[in-house]
């Protein structure tokens, strides 16, 4: 009976198959002169993205091959990297919000490179000073009406704790989102250390705060509250593609926090040159696709984009929390914000 | 001992239960190399201080903090109140199903697992689009009695978040009971009956006892499952007075990269789910052992409803399960169909969301475009997952079965230990995993595949062991003398007496794999292009409603694989 014992070994070892051959056929990155992998956040590489678009016009331009790898959301691609940090892979990230700044720098796994193009980039969004990481597209978060419901739009955040919006409006967790975060992060900009009072005054009117931007989002599209926090360019792309301009950018004259998305080129790449031709086609000649599939702005000033960006009226002033004042204090803050909003 | 007669007896069983002890084993390597291992180097890091020292203060922190302790609380809470909330709204269910038959009951078991598959931004989606301020009902209702404001509140409040709970976990209540009591024997009741109970003292002192196994079995998964919910608590909840454990993992995971703090709150809740498990399978055990199949194994056969009261009873409850389950897919579906129509807004029938799908070529240049080849690839990935995940679910339940000793309840521990754990933690394991590997879509297929298994044969093991516990092992014996060989025994007097079972954990498994996203998105570095993927990158990119037209193809391919699995069951000689 013993032979059966061992076919349920050699079963269960067949059934393991990868974890045989994985190890060993790692290739070296060397070994393939041409490539660069780059990781990007999901909706970067997905059919939708701008991935599908930039690749292949890089590859055409300079003859280099691109190995897209998908890799989550921001905070993922920086916890990725760390854990390949004995058998890096990667080659260029892009994808790491302003936000992130301090923990990327920390890491020490990336490499400072001036783009030339950086010249032509207004200096709002060099939010990186020590070129470690190169803004691609920012945007800035803003709260997004529904006309069919709203005539006079909220002109500020105090506006938004009339009790005339009571359950009107849809926030994200700061906990889950980083699009709650953003709003967290203006209103510190606004109050400064009184912020909390802004949170406690909203409570009233928010309908529910969502787990993520998608569920969010998704509950107002479907009517069920006329306000949302959100990106000033998403009426961009209801505009774009379902051709309506129902949905609009509440702008407040206070300003609006600036989400800034940079990419940068990991040390221990062997392809040092060709990494940084990837940067600079990021930085110029793909600006018009990223900024049309990611629904944000671009930073090259020089970028023509359609008439459908008109929906999204660029904010007057552009606030920007410290990336150092962020890593020290975001966990204190989400505690302070539990404490108030769970009560 | 070789040649002495009276100890072949002896041998023969020895040797069975040496066969049925190695049935377990693909089961624990795939779990210790896919699961245990990464799970305890990210589980480790609760340990390691910023210095990278050793420390236990990280854990004591959390252990001691009120704020923890608050919302561990409200996790078991919410997690108790939808247990019951989903079994008590299974159990009439179960019961009809498994006393009558009548047309429609197909469709009720197939469309009750449905909610399964669909991944949790979508259940959102359709529980807006149904119960919501502006959703199907209240829009009904403001247009019947023309009223201004919405007159139902249902949505963000803690009903909201059982409800949701409910919509979801209800058909593993009636699918895993209804399986199980169609397999009670009828003639305890028929004595019962002869001698003038009356049916309720029937079934409060004979049929529910004998049930428990399969409550509990129940019970314990869908408190699992609650256990780890986030997207739906905070949504439908309202915000963060509903947080569960997992909202903190994930924010100290993923927000605040303190893989430490995630690691050490993660440890707590499955230290507590264990618990749970253990408590669970020691009840088990020792209920299973009073209920063994009769000789005459004659279940109930299922008959047409004859009163009027049963008739009544039977439209009723899948008038219920109908409207329950079908109204947020109809949301869902509805919203597919729907675009805003120019300048306006309004929303206006449109079938372009479809041709979008299926217009899209995907990067691979294949005919069927984006969705065909998403569709085809979940089914693949998803049928080959509930045949793996059938074979060593069972496999592992005939080692179990011999229910002696402790090493036993360990690997039972252990099977189930996948169930416990925070999907967020999972995933980190997960990246650590994908880094040893070459991307390639192969491995990562293979890798999919395997995470769903570990995923979904819980279910599977939950489904059939409860039901094999109660196989008499002097049949396996009986079989043994009379000549048959070991594995004859395992397949030809064994597995069928666990036709019914088999199957429901099967369909679960298919439904497991097809709804998965975590794990597929990892690793495959988003190569494997499944169902959820597209979808979660449809919302990703604003398109909601093409989302809701993928969730569609997703609803009706569910439909179709679960009345498959469902004529699949009916016993051979019923």
């Amino acid at each position: 009976m013993k032979k059966h014992a061992i076919l349920s070994l050699v079963l269960a070892v067949s059934l393991v198959p990868a974890a045989i051959f994985g190890q060993g056929k790692t290739e070296s990155p060397a070994s393939i002169a041409n490539e660069i992998t780059v990781y990007a956040y999901d909706s970067f590489t997905s059919e939708w993205g701008p991935g599908p678009l930039v690749v292949p016009a890089f590859e055409q331009k300079t003859g280099i091959k691109v190995n897209l790898v998908s890799v989550g959301n921001g905070g993922e691609l920086l916890q990725k990297v760390l854990l390949e940090k004995n058998n890096p892979k990667a080659d260029v990230v892009v994808g790491f919000a302003n936000d992130i700044l301090h923990e990327v720098l920390v890491s020490g796994l990336f490499v400072s490179y001036r783009s030339p193009e950086m010249d032509r980039i207004p200096e709002f969004l060099h939010f990186d000073p020590s070129f470690t990481l190169l803004p691609f597209n920012y945007g800035n978060f803003a709260f997004v009406y529904d006309t069919q419901k709203i005539q006079v739009p909220p002109q500020s955040l105090e506006d938004l704790l009339d009790p005339k919006w009571k359950g009107k409006v849809i926030l994200m967790d700061p906990r889950t989102s980083s699009v709650g975060m953003g709003l967290l992060q203006w209103t510190i900009a606004i109050y400064g250390e009184d912020y909390l009072s802004w949170w406690k005054k909203i409570k009233p009117n928010t309908l529910t705060i969502a787990d993520g931007w998608s569920s969010g989002y998704g509950l107002f599209t479907q009517g069920e509250a006329p306000l949302v926090i959100s990106y000033t360019t998403s009426p961009v792309y209801h505009v774009m593609y379902e051709d309506t301009q129902r949905y609009q950018t509440a702008v407040f004259a206070q300003g609006h926090l600036a989400v800034i998305e940079g990419a940068g080129i990991l040390k221990s790449s062997a392809h040092q040159a060709q990494a940084r031709l990837f940067i600079d086609f990021l930085l110029s000649d793909a600006q018009e696709a990223i900024a049309t599939t990611n629904i944000m702005y671009p930073v090259n000033p020089d970028t023509v984009l359609p008439d459908a960006f008109s929906a999204a009226p660029k904010p007057e002033v552009s606030l920007m929390l410290d990336a150092d004042a962020i890593a020290k204090n975001r966990e204190k803050w989400l505690t302070e914000w539990v404490e108030v909003m769970s009560r | 001992m070789r040649n002495n007669p009276s100890s072949k007896a002896y041998r023969t069983i020895l040797d069975t239960s040496r066969f049925y002890r190695s049935l377990g084993v693909p089961a624990l390597v795939i779990l210790a190399f896919l699961f245990i291992l990464p799970l305890s180097i990210i589980l480790s890091k609760a340990f390691v201080d910023s210095d990278g020292g050793f420390t236990f203060n990280r854990l004591i922190g959390n252990l001691t903090s009120a704020y923890t302790l608050r919302i561990l609380a409200f996790t078991l809470f919410q997690a108790s109140v939808s247990t019951v909330a989903s079994v008590l709204i299974g159990l009439p269910g179960a019961y009809l199903l498994a006393t009558y038959r009548f047309p429609g009951k197909r469709i009720i078991r197939a469309i009750c697992t449905i909610p399964f598959v669909l991944p949790s931004i979508l259940v959102v989606l359709g529980f807006v689009i149904f119960y919501g301020n502006n959703g199907l009902i209240n829009q009904l209702l403001m247009n019947l009695f023309g009223l201004e404001e919405p007159p139902l509140r249902i949505l963000y409040s803690f009903t909201a978040i059982i409800l949701a709970h409910a919509f979801y976990n209800f058909p593993i209540a009636l699918g895993l009971i209804s399986s199980f009591w169609e397999q009670l024997p009828a003639h305890c009741n028929q004595a019962a009956a002869t001698m003038g109970a009356k049916r309720w003292t029937v079934f409060r002192t004979i049929t529910l006892p004998r049930l428990m196994p399969a409550i509990l079995s129940a019970a314990t998964l869908i408190f699992l499952f609650c256990f780890s919910s986030f997207a739906i608590m905070l949504v439908l909840g309202g915000g963060p007075q509903f947080t569960t454990l997992e909202v903190e993992i994930y924010r100290r995971a993923r927000m605040t990269m303190d893989q430490g703090g995630a690691a050490a709150l993660s440890l707590l809740s499955i230290v507590v789910a264990l618990v749970l498990i253990f408590i669970y399978s020691w009840t088990q055990r020792s209920l299973a052992r009073q209920e063994e199949i009769q000789e005459t194994v004659q279940g109930r056969l299922p008959r047409s409803p004859q009163s009027l009261r049963a008739k009544i009873l039977v439209v009723l409850y899948t008038l219920f399960s109908v409207v329950f389950v079908l109204g947020p897919l109809a949301g869902i579906i509805l919203r597919s169909f729907q675009a805003p129509g120019s300048r306006s807004g309004n929303l206006e029938f449109t079938v372009k969301w479809y041709e979008q799908l299926f217009g899209i070529q995907s990067q691979a240049g294949s005919i069927l475009g984006t969705a065909g080849t998403a569709v085809l690839l979940s089914v693949v990935i998803a049928t080959i997952t509930a045949i793996i995940s059938l074979i060593i679910g069972a496999m592992t339940a005939a080692t179990l079965r011999l229910s002696k000793g402790r090493a036993n309840l360990t690997m039972e521990l252990m099977a189930m230990l996948p169930m416990a754990v925070s999907s967020v933690i999972i995933g980190l394991g997960y990246y650590l995993i994908s880094s040893f590997f070459n991307e390639s879509k192969t491995t990562g297929s293979i890798l999919i595949v395997l995470a769903h298994v570990v995923i979904a044969s819980p279910f599977v093991l939950r489904t059939v062991l409860p039901e094999y516990r109660k196989i008499p092992f002097t049949y396996t014996q009986a079989s043994l003398t009379l000549g048959a060989t070991v594995s004859q025994t395992f397949f030809k007097v064994e597995l069928p007496l666990l036709r019914g079972a088999l199957a429901t954990g099967a369909a679960f498994a298919f439904a497991i794999s097809m709804g998965e996203i975590n794990a597929t998105l990892v690793l495959a570095n988003a190569q494997v292009v499944t169902m959820p993927v597209v979808m979660y990158r449809l919302i990703g990119s604003y398109n909601f409603p093409g989302a809701c037209a993928l969730g569609t193809l997703l609803i009706v391919c569910c439909a179709l694989v679960f009345s498959l699995t469902e004529s699949l069951k009916r016993r051979p000689h019923a």
